[in-house]
């Protein structure tokens, strides 16, 4: 593959995914400009695992995305860098809406983010990155009968904090 | 109060779109994946890769102190075991003091983590995302009451390519 059809085909894949990997990115990162890094690097770091200059298959950014997460909350100067830029940072919307469903991403966008991180990255990866359990499990270390049990306890308690507007 | 239906809950829900990525990001990770697939690696990079490697196996340390210190037991020598001589003339031996360990605890603490700046020799700027760690095993005899404790510091120092920063 030569490099400008290499890269028609990157930019074709980020325009179908790079928002879904902003999403759960987002829900992870305490400011916009952290999530994009974080996306930046996951995607960066699984395509030269894969070792062929191609996008990566989409479990494995995710994968790399949640264990970079981790390591950024770990390291004491990225908190302290965070926490300065979270005076100035205003909070991205996690869904695209129209006027009407306007109201009703906002709810969900809250909804969500009272959710346990334990419950909302499973919610997210099953809806909007449309992974499989098996494929969950993988990106967050866990078994996939724990996969399935907290997206079903995930959207029973998702159903509590929404009930009223969305049904 | 209606039954709950998951699957009238995921149908609303998967019609909320992500939020678009910004255009200018997107540009910029096409940008950065077109460069990490095409520009060639150099010496300094591939040094880089083969140190990230051994990071890897980073696991390997604590594992390793936990096999020295179970070898250095089993290859000790026991000292020659007192004899007691019966009123027939015969000798019985003494129970043998041998030490058996029926559990191994393995342990890291974290102790510091900080971030440096450094050049490799020909000049390539590197980031190096510095930790120490403090490694524990603990030996425990039971039978015996006998605990033995070891605890030796590591410096992990992992290098964190500088333009992904």
């Amino acid at each position: 593959m030569d490099e400008s059809s290499a890269q028609a085909e990157w930019r074709r894949w980020l325009d179908d995914h790079a928002s879904r990997f902003l999403l759960f990115a987002r829900q992870k990162a305490r400011s916009e400009a952290d999530a994009q890094d974080l996306v930046q690097e996951a995607i960066l770091e699984a395509a030269q695992r894969g070792g062929k200059g191609l996008p990566p298959p989409l479990a494995a950014v995710y994968a790399t995305i949640h264990r970079r997460a981790i390591d950024w909350a770990r390291a004491e100067d990225r908190r302290l860098g965070r926490e300065l830029a979270a005076h100035d940072d205003t909070p991205q919307a996690w869904f695209d809406s129209t006027v009407e469903e306007r109201e009703r991403a906002n709810l969900v966008q809250s909804a969500m983010s009272r959710l346990p991180s334990i419950y909302r990255e499973v919610v997210t990866l099953k809806i909007w990155a449309g992974l499989t359990f098996a494929e969950i499990a993988d990106a967050l270390g866990i078994p996939p009968n724990t996969a399935a049990s907290r997206y079903r306890y995930g959207l029973e308690e998702l159903r509590k904090l929404t009930r009223e507007v969305v049904l | 109060m209606s039954q709950f239906d998951p699957e009238l809950l995921e149908k609303e829900l998967r019609k909320l779109e992500p939020a678009k990525a910004p255009e200018e990001f997107v540009r910029r990770v096409t940008e950065a994946a077109r460069e990490s697939a095409f520009t060639p690696r150099s010496e300094s990079q591939s040094r880089y890769q083969s140190f990230c490697w051994w990071q890897r196996l980073r696991w390997l340390a604590p594992a390793a102190v936990a096999a020295a210190v179970l070898l250095s037991l089993l290859a000790h020598k026991p000292e020659p075991q007192p004899q007691t001589r019966l009123e027939n003339g015969s000798t019985v031996s003494s129970p043998k003091p041998v030490l058996k360990a029926d559990l191994v605890e393995i342990d890291e603490q974290l102790v510091a983590s900080f971030d440096a700046v450094a050049r490799l020799p020909d000049g390539v700027p590197v980031r190096l995302r510095c930790r120490e760690w403090r490694d524990e095993v603990v030996l425990h005899d039971s039978a015996r009451g006998v605990t033995i404790e070891r605890q030796s510091p590591r410096l992990e120092v992992t290098p964190v390519r500088y333009d992904i920063y």
